[in-house]
């Protein structure tokens, strides 16, 4: 835990490196980091947030990760001015998100699927949104482009389907073709070929230098897309930091799973090394498969199977978040 | 001004407004019909034993009420009871159609100044109030000169408090929608909003004015019965009623409660607002 401390305050001193010569006029971002400090919310009887600091660099694609009810709603709609915070702030390229003087072209959010008048079109909600954010009319139809529903442009919102009704909130988001993307669950809904399509989409985006928070639960689909991940639990901070240094900071360290018919042997060779036995192979830690290989030659063992197991990203997230309740 | 724009948009991307308005217009030739047939028939041509049994006060308002001011501004306001009803109702579902469909967390991403989202919404209800009324008086005001010249009344269309009443109509067609709007804040329910506002505007005036008039005899405290002023239906009657009828206050006292209606309903909504969670 004190490794992941310390990443934190690392990448808040960055932040705040970068704000010095980041240029501002009149609330209009020209840089994309999300920087959240001592953010909270208490309702009644639940700290939904609890003091969360952390920031989001641009460029990157950042995964926002938590069990059911960690806060992670909340603090997407904290950060973009819908719920207000009982402490901290929430900034948006320096900016808070009601100062953006234009907010639709500096953050494009989806927040949830369903989130249209059932008897009006897809084209013109979007048409809607464009008017009360002074863009032209013709960008709901270059959005509906963008996220392919084109053909379903005049069909009511009442017949999308639920895929269809999360590439409308995606072209909602994409309409002022903004620097940062926030997005909640987005890949609820979508089919195996949506969820790729919608993986390929955030990552070029986000390949443009834009900033692109995403929240969700679905670790392997984040183990795919994201660069950087956020976890929270139980409404505090758990870790943050790129994909791979999460994983290698969470002191599950890999292991090499062998399988010989002479594992004494082999031991004898490799001497030192830590070892355990699982269903007739030997598990050994610290070690790489190459040392392994080259301790049978030279003890002239037979090898039958030989696999090296990383922690991945769902092994971390289950080992950081075990014991805080989802359900508080 | 483009928030105005997309509120517009919204109302008129939908299928409801066309469906009030129709209504709307519908009811205002049912309602013509029937202040038509009441003025025939217990105003202009009484028939005369009712005149024997009556109380003078009573005959008093009747007979100011046969004045062709008086009885062109009742003509041509018919159709304010339901008009004021339906633009209440689209004010409502501007407000709770948001949360019904779960707009308003686009809503407000485009817009974070929430008391420009309630501003925009109150000026494109007023709008659609206003057009309501010029298309009502439209019908309403040659129906009305056909009407009084059938019973050999001269109408008095050019007359300054007709004018005024007319004026004042269409003061209330705006304002009804801000009232609309502000309910639909307190009462987010789509359902819940309109049925409650429905059943206040149709049985709860009718209640508070028998209640009124039922304890104003019974206690005998004349002034009791003004009381009844301070429903918004009500007060927007009176306002629109041209000349001053006996036992009734004049037609400002109905055009400052109306207003005043409007601005609390208004300010209440917007403060609800601006301080709420969207989630």
């Amino acid at each position: 835990m004190t490794a992941t401390g310390a990443m934190v305050t690392e990448i808040a001193m960055a932040g705040l490196a970068t704000t010095t010569h980041t240029v501002r006029m009149g609330n209009v971002i020209t840089d994309g980091e999300i920087v959240v400090s001592g953010l909270t919310k208490h309702y009644k009887q639940v700290k939904a947030v609890d003091g969360l600091s952390f920031a989001i660099k641009p460029g990157r694609v950042t995964g926002f990760l938590g069990p059911n009810g960690a806060g992670k709603t909340t603090t997407l709609r904290m950060i973009l001015n819908l719920v207000s915070p009982t402490a901290g702030t929430a900034t948006i390229g320096g900016s808070r998100y009601a100062d953006l003087a234009e907010p639709l072209r500096a953050v494009g959010a989806v927040l949830e699927a369903s989130s249209a008048h059932k008897g009006r079109t897809g084209r013109n909600h979007l048409r809607v949104i464009c008017a009360a954010a002074g863009l032209p009319a013709s960008r709901a139809d270059e959005a509906m482009e963008l996220v392919g529903l084109t053909p379903a442009a005049k069909r009511k919102f009442k017949g999308y389907s639920l895929g269809m009704r999360q590439r409308l909130g995606i072209a909602a988001a994409m309409l002022g073709d903004p620097r940062v993307l926030i997005l909640d669950e987005p890949a609820n809904g979508l089919d195996p070929e949506g969820i790729r399509w919608m993986r390929d989409l955030l990552q070029k985006l986000a390949g443009e230098g834009r900033t692109i928070l995403v929240s969700s639960h679905l670790l392997s689909e984040m183990e795919l897309l994201a660069d950087d991940v956020v976890i929270i639990a139980a409404g505090r901070l758990v870790a943050q930091g790129a994909v791979a240094d999460v994983i290698g900071n969470a002191g599950s360290a890999g292991t090499v799973r062998v399988r010989t018919p002479h594992p004494d042997t082999l031991l004898e060779a490799l001497a030192g090394v830590a070892s355990s036995r699982d269903d007739g192979a030997l598990v050994l830690t610290g070690v790489t498969a190459e040392q392994v290989g080259d301790a049978a030659l030279r003890a002239g063992v037979a090898i039958h199977g030989l696999v090296t197991e990383r922690p991945d990203l769902e092994r971390v997230f289950l080992d950081l978040t075990a014991g805080k309740e989802a359900i508080r | 001004m483009r928030l105005v724009r997309s509120e517009f948009l919204k109302i008129r991307t939908t299928n409801v407004w066309w469906l009030f308005a129709l209504g709307a217009v519908g009811l205002l030739v049912v309602a013509f019909a029937i202040n038509a047939l009441n003025m025939h028939f217990g105003v202009l041509q009484p028939p005369v034993e009712a005149g024997q049994n009556m109380d003078p006060e009573q005959a008093a308002v009747l007979s100011a009420l046969a004045e062709p001011v008086a009885l062109t501004s009742y003509m041509v306001t018919s159709g304010q009871y339901f008009g004021l009803m339906f633009v209440m109702l689209l004010g409502i579902i501007t407000v709770t159609n948001e949360f019904h469909h779960q707009t308003a967390t686009t809503t407000f991403l485009a817009t974070p100044h929430r008391t420009s989202v309630i501003v925009a919404k109150a000026v494109a209800g007023g709008v659609f109030g206003i057009v309501l009324w010029l298309v009502t008086t439209a019908v309403t005001v040659p129906a009305t000169a056909i009407f009084l010249d059938a019973e050999g009344i001269t109408p008095a269309l050019g007359d300054g408090e007709v004018i005024r009443a007319v004026l004042l109509n269409g003061l209330a067609y705006a304002l009804w929608a801000l009232i609309g709007i502000g309910i639909g804040v307190l009462i987010r329910s789509q359902i819940g909003a309109t049925i409650t506002a429905m059943v206040v505007y149709t049985v709860g005036t009718a209640a508070v004015s028998i209640i009124v008039n039922v304890l104003t005899a019974w206690l005998n405290w004349e002034w009791l019965a003004n009381v009844q002023w301070a429903m918004p239906s009500l007060a927007s009657s009176l306002m629109t009623s041209g000349t001053s009828l006996p036992g009734q206050p004049d037609y400002w006292v109905g055009a400052l409660v109306l207003v005043g209606w409007a601005v609390v309903t208004g300010l209440v909504g917007t403060l609800l607002t601006r301080s709420r969670d969207v989630s």
